[in-house]
């Protein structure tokens, strides 16, 4: 779920950088270190919105260096227990499969998929119904439920480029969040199939 | 202010997304459908707007209050007037209600977890329990009962598309690899040989200058695997450590069609310099092995294939103790058609189509290590062998490896001569044995030629395995040369 909040950040700023385009610098540097990153707390910042207020700078014995108390809006996105999320099928296996939505990485196992949907293993393997009518393989697009979250909070001050995810269990792309999923109810599974685009 | 315009630095990406953001914040909309937008796609606009004015009808008072409570929820958002909350709200409400029944969905039997949570229940596990499956994915592991019910709806799975499991080990039964700081200045031209990593499905020699090793695919290899995966599902399980089983398999399988995720390691397994079928979710009825290491499988010899090692690379030859030129120094290499994998392809096949179609008995009911068992003992039908020169002096005759091993290959083993005996097995053509067998006009063969009957399943020439006067340790080769 997305939530639009009001974040506050000490930023630290080199002395080269004071000058006409001071503001301009503190908030590149803002973007740059907060965009991408994620705490278990806040979520992930998908985005910074605007600032809302630069405070005054404290300068730094012996370094120069001055922080800036920055108050800013930012976009943040996080998974919740229940929530109902629309992903992308990365990987299937005899245990389940994986599914990505942004940052989240959701793993719905064989005991939350419908009965009637059996695995078929193979070169691109799949959980299909009987009659073949539905099948959910690499890169379907199935709506599911969270039944549980992790969070892997990649601490807010690494620059994103830096910030190396700490769980990923496909070993397909890097997520903040970890959660269990399940297609095992009313109006979840598959929404499209990449076979029959 | 708006940072979308005004930023100097900036992705274009992100000023979309601002920008839209932007847009969509003034606009005061709520419904969305956010994973959508966080990817900047443009569909579903028609119904965000329908959401967005149902929201816009509905009871301020009551909107305040599912704002209030998403806050307390997310208790790390800050309290200012009114956050602007993405999503639609009515599943926000619903989401609550089912967060509660989920938690209260606590006779699960916590089957199996992965990140450390259950994954039927989404609960998080306070104590770990059960075997680790890393190798399936990170961080997945599973009790006891849940393995049993993996391993019956996989062999059900399985036995349907007329499939046994494979468990392959790679050093010297796949391939040969050695350290490039181990290479001998004979072995120098190989770097100059090496196949290229761009496209590795046809190479047989690669030069993995980041792992500072070189490593060579055993002669046949691309074809056995193609064959097997046919009537087999494979397994990698390797003493080696995982980044370099993972590198080995992509020199095997790059288009991973064989291997996906089975590759085991000795990170994966239970007990240290041990090898266990625990960590294989397949029926130990169902599973066969190859591996040049008994010693690894103490506990499933019944469903070993043993290998003849393979040593290309001189330090290969050097760790095993053999004091010979090794295939690389002699630029040579095991014969490609009639070479270890060739020969336990056929066995394969043979033990496949048994099982599948020569036995009478219900599918579920077989066993592959019956099979094996009987094709074993079909090797050397016929044979009584007596030992000349061959046992230390007092050693319990039928103790010994070579005993055992006639015997698992259908030969009788006796220590009197009698006119029935049709081999003496010996080191020494001097011995009063090996002196009858001339006169009697009965086989006289070195040791090898049960050990090459083992390894090659098939009963071999006689004439290739005479006795010498002192003990052929020059011997090594022989097999492996005769074709070049
Ligand atoms: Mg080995
Ligand atoms: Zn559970």
């Amino acid at each position: 779920m997305f939530f639009h909040i009001v974040l506050e950040r000490n930023m630290q700023l080199h002395p080269r950088h004071f000058g006409r385009n001071l503001r301009e610098h503190i908030i590149s540097k803002l973007m740059k270190d907060v965009e991408g990153t994620c705490s278990g707390r806040h979520g992930f910042v998908v985005a910074i919105t605007s600032v809302e207020n630069i405070g005054k700078g404290l300068i730094r014995d012996g370094t120069g260096f001055v922080t800036f108390p920055v108050k800013y809006q930012c976009v943040v996105f996080r998974p919740f227990k229940g929530e109902i999320l629309e992903a992308v099928v990365s990987m299937v296996n005899k245990m389940g499969f994986f599914a990505e939505a942004g940052p989240v990485q959701i793993f719905v196992s064989n005991h939350l998929i419908p009965d009637d949907m059996e695995f078929q293993s193979g070169d691109m393997p799949n959980y299909t119904t009987s009659d073949g009518s539905v099948k959910i393989q690499k890169d379907s697009e199935v709506r599911l439920k969270i039944i549980g979250t992790r969070v892997d909070a990649t601490e807010i001050d690494k620059n994103i480029s830096q910030s190396r995810p700490k769980w990923d269990p496909a070993g397909s792309h890097p997520s903040r969040f970890f959660c269990i999923g399940t297609i095992k109810d009313d109006f979840l599974g598959v929404i499209n199939d990449p076979t029959t685009i | 202010m708006s940072l979308a315009t005004d930023s100097p630095v900036n992705s274009s990406s992100s000023d979309d997304l601002a920008a839209f953001l932007d847009a969509e914040l003034d606009s005061n909309s709520l419904g969305s459908s956010p994973e959508k937008e966080a990817e900047d796609k443009d569909e579903d606009e028609e119904s965000i707007d329908e959401e967005a004015e149902n929201e816009e009808a509905r009871d301020d008072k009551d909107l305040e209050r599912i704002k209030r409570r998403k806050t307390q929820i997310v208790e790390t958002i800050q309290e200012r007037p009114g956050p602007t909350l993405l999503g639609n709200l009515e599943e926000k409400t619903d989401m609550l209600y089912c967060a509660e029944v989920s938690l209260e969905m606590d006779n699960c039997p916590h089957p199996g977890s992965l990140g450390g949570m259950c994954y039927r229940c989404g609960k998080r596990l306070e104590e770990e329990s059960g075997v680790t499956f890393s190798y399936i994915c990170k961080g997945l592991r599973l009790g006891n009962d849940e393995i049993d019910r993996l391993r019956n709806t996989d062999m059900k799975h399985l036995l349907r598309h007329r499939k046994l499991y494979l468990i392959l080990d790679l050093d010297h039964t796949l391939l040969n690899s050695t350290l490039l700081l181990h290479l001998t200045p004979e072995e120098d031209y190989l770097k100059s040989q090496a196949d290229s990593l761009q496209d590795v499905s046809k190479g047989s020699l690669f030069m993995l200058a980041f792992m500072n090793m070189m490593t060579k695919l055993r002669p046949f290899v691309h074809t056995f695997l193609k064959e097997a995966s046919e009537m087999f599902e494979m397994y990698i399980y390797t003493m080696g450590d995982r980044p370099y089983a993972l590198e080995m398999a992509k020199l095997l399988d790059p288009s991973r069609e064989y291997f996906n995720a089975r590759v085991i390691s000795r990170d994966d397994g239970t007990q240290r310099h041990q090898k266990g079928l625990d960590v294989v979710l397949g029926q130990e009825s169902a599973v066969l092995i190859l591996d040049d290491t008994e010693n690894a499988w103490t506990k499933h010899r019944d469903n070993l294939i043993l290998m003849e090692r393979y040593h290309f690379f001189a330090s290969s030859c050097r760790q095993f103790g053999y004091h010979c030129q090794s295939l690389s120094q002699l630029r040579s290499d095991e014969s490609e058609l009639e070479g270890a994998l060739a020969s336990v392809l056929k066995v394969l096949k043979r033990i496949h189509n048994i099982f599948f179609d020569e036995l009478a008995n219900d599918l579920a009911g077989r066993d592959v290590r019956q099979v094996l068992k009987m094709v074993r003992g079909e090797v050397l039908k016929g044979c009584k062998l007596v030992f000349s020169h061959v046992f230390p002096t007092k050693f319990p005759a039928d103790t010994h490896y070579l005993w055992k091993m006639a015997e698992q290959l259908g030969a009788t083993c006796s220590i009197e001569l009698d006119p029935s005996v049709t081999h003496v097995v010996s080191t020494d053509a001097r011995t009063e044995k090996s002196r009858w067998a001339a006169k009697e006009a009965k086989f006289l063969v070195d040791p090898r030629w049960i050990e090459t009957a083992n390894f090659l399943w098939q009963r071999q020439p006689e004439e290739n395995f005479p006795v010498q006067q002192t003990k052929p340790e020059e011997n090594f080769h022989a097999k492996q040369m005769k074709d070049q």
